[in-house]
């Protein structure tokens, strides 16, 4: 066991001192946001060589940051960069008229059966087939409530956990809800920023 | 149930706040950064941001720099959470509690000085946000490498005499805060204070300077 | 005085360097290759320990697979905490399974694929309550992050 770890750690550091140099010799701003993206990885492998649940947990928490990172940072780029295009629609199908109501509606409601984080991921898909189909011009404003309608309840659940720890049922339910309304909105995120008329 | 094995650092611990795994406390030492932290949160909440006025070198002309009420509030509510993280960081108990804390403190950092329209200070906010992703690489590699090699978390435990702490971890930790914190990096942090809005701005600093502190606390007493 | 590129001694030329912002991502990374450079001679002194907390179980034959740790629903089961005195009812949420991530358990081999994203297992267990308050800062990471992409982005409105 000892032996695996130090060669996985050996493993870990030599991708680490060829990321990090690729890092060095990046001059190119855009490629180097790519290049950090690639570099989080290598912390989350850090954290996987521990391989017990409890590494599988901390993951979570480090994709996430990578990602919430990653987004910051590339929306700092975009308004540097004055890079604001307004694509127009690409692609005009009837079926795209008709369709998107009933099937968003079955993909947000098999979402919400799922529940938690694959859950959010499928009514994700489900919000984003809506807005890519109808427009999405007066939507950001709800989703950023959305998005913090799920930050208070993942605080009530954690305070239910912990002062109320009788009760854990209902704190699991409402943690569970929150990412899936978390997962969800972000998910619906994907491709709609920076495209679209008037947002 | 809860003793601080070494108090020669430290302090005494004052209190105990249990999470769980996550055990959080206040000793004298962490007590008076977290004073200072939220003192300067306060004044966040309370003062209005600084106007600045640009002078037409050998005339009279003048203008003034305008902030828009909504970057006003927005500047607040970064400067506000930057000043949550960082009294989180400070009475965290948990290693990998506290690297996530300190990355939080990164990225608010990042959204107190990405409200500018100024090209040159995006260009600093942008460079500096690189440096803070990066960072987590080290940030959550040393918390990873404790727990593979010590089998805990938890500061209770790895602050007592029986657990030795690798010494790469410790270095980890400390090149992680600093670019988080972006404590030594001040090229950057002068590009970024040509920003109007003082009291916000100063967050940046008081938020990297309590984690350098804490930092060190740390990597003492392990 | 026009200023010169590439003339002057070697600590200015050296500073010139540090002090160009596009450089500061670049002196990050060498430090860091530094360091770990350096750790990567002290490999030998990393020694993996072998009692770790919530350790991973594998009984390929099970339907809940990689997160299988025993118990029926609304009763606890064994789990290895660092601090079990602080969580009363630590092992309850592991154990517990929603109707759907039953029927699907009693009906196909693969259910241990998906289960992290169903509530109730042990991942859940660490995540809303052993650890709830990495989860805390974590969703206020993104919640934070969130509210600057999204005021950069709509402030222009």
């Amino acid at each position: 066991m000892e032996g695996i770890y130090a060669f996985g750690l050996l493993a870990v550091f030599a991708s680490i001192v060829i990321g990090f140099w690729a890092l060095v010799r990046e001059n190119d701003d855009l490629h180097r946001i790519l290049l950090t993206d690639l570099a989080e990885i290598l912390a989350l492998a850090l954290i996987a060589l521990v391989a017990t649940d409890l590494a599988e947990a901390l993951i979570l928490p480090g994709l996430v940051v990578g990602i919430s990172e990653l987004m910051a940072i590339s929306e700092v780029f975009l308004v540097r960069e004055g890079l604001v295009r307004q694509p127009e629609r690409m692609l005009q199908i009837e079926v795209m008229d008709s369709a998107p109501g009933l099937l968003a509606l079955a993909l947000v409601g098999y979402g919400i059966l799922l529940s938690g984080f694959s859950g959010g991921a499928v009514a994700g898909i489900g919000v984003i087939f809506y807005f890519v189909c109808k427009g999405h011009d007066e939507r950001f404003a709800l989703l950023e409530t959305l998005s913090g309608y799920a930050w208070a309840m993942w605080i009530v659940a954690f305070f239910i956990f912990m002062l109320l720890p009788q009760y854990w049922f209902f704190g699991v339910l409402i943690a569970g809800a929150a990412i899936l309304l978390k997962v969800a909105g972000k998910m619906s995120l994907v491709g709609t920023m920076r495209g679209g008329a008037n947002v | 149930m809860f003793e601080l094995p070494v108090t020669t650092i430290e302090g005494p611990e004052l209190f105990v706040l249990e999470f769980g795994d996550i055990v959080n406390y206040f000793t004298v030492y962490t007590a008076v950064l977290f004073t200072f932290a939220l003192l300067f949160t306060i004044l966040v909440i309370i003062s209005r941001p600084e106007r600045q006025v640009d002078f037409a070198f050998g005339g009279d002309a003048f203008y003034t720099k305008d902030i828009t009420p909504g970057q006003f509030r927005f500047q607040r509510f970064m400067a506000l959470a930057c000043g949550m993280a960082t009294l989180g960081a400070m009475m965290s108990g948990d290693v990998f509690n506290f690297t996530l804390f300190t990355s939080m403190v990164g990225i608010t950092n990042i959204g107190i000085v990405a409200a500018y329209r100024n090209r040159h200070v995006l260009n600093a906010a942008f460079q500096y946000g690189i440096v803070a992703m990066i960072a987590t690489v080290p940030l959550f590699g040393s918390a990873a490498i404790i727990l593979a090699t010590t089998g805990t978390l938890s500061m209770w435990a790895l602050f007592g005499p029986a657990i030795a702490v690798p010494l790469v971890a410790k270095i980890f930790l400390v090149l992680g805060v600093m670019g988080e914190g972006m404590a030594p990096f001040y090229v950057a942090k002068a590009e970024i204070t040509r920003a109007p809005g003082a009291p916000y701005v100063l967050m940046i600093h008081v938020s990297s300077l309590l984690l350098f502190l804490r930092v060190v606390e740390i990597v003492i007493s392990m | 005085m026009k200023r010169r590129e590439g003339r002057g001694t070697w600590i200015s030329r050296i500073s010139r360097t540090i002090s160009e912002l596009e450089n500061l991502a670049g002196l990050y990374a060498v430090l860091f290759i530094a360091v770990t450079v350096l750790g990567a001679f002290t490999l030998t002194s990393l020694i993996y320990h072998d009692d770790q907390l919530y350790p991973k179980t594998i009984d390929a034959a099970d339907p809940l697979n990689p997160y299988q740790r025993g118990g029926t629903p609304f009763n606890t089961t064994d789990v290895q905490a660092q601090y079990p005195d602080n969580s009363p009812y630590l092992g309850y949420v592991t154990a517990y399974l929603t109707p759907v991530t039953r029927f699907i358990a009693d009906h196909t081999p693969y259910m241990g694929t998906t289960i992290v994203a169903h509530p109730g297992g042990i991942i859940d267990e660490i995540l809303y309550n052993t650890r709830g308050l990495d989860t805390v800062a974590e969703t206020s990471i993104l919640f934070v992050a969130f509210a600057i992409a999204a005021h950069l982005f709509r402030r222009d409105e």
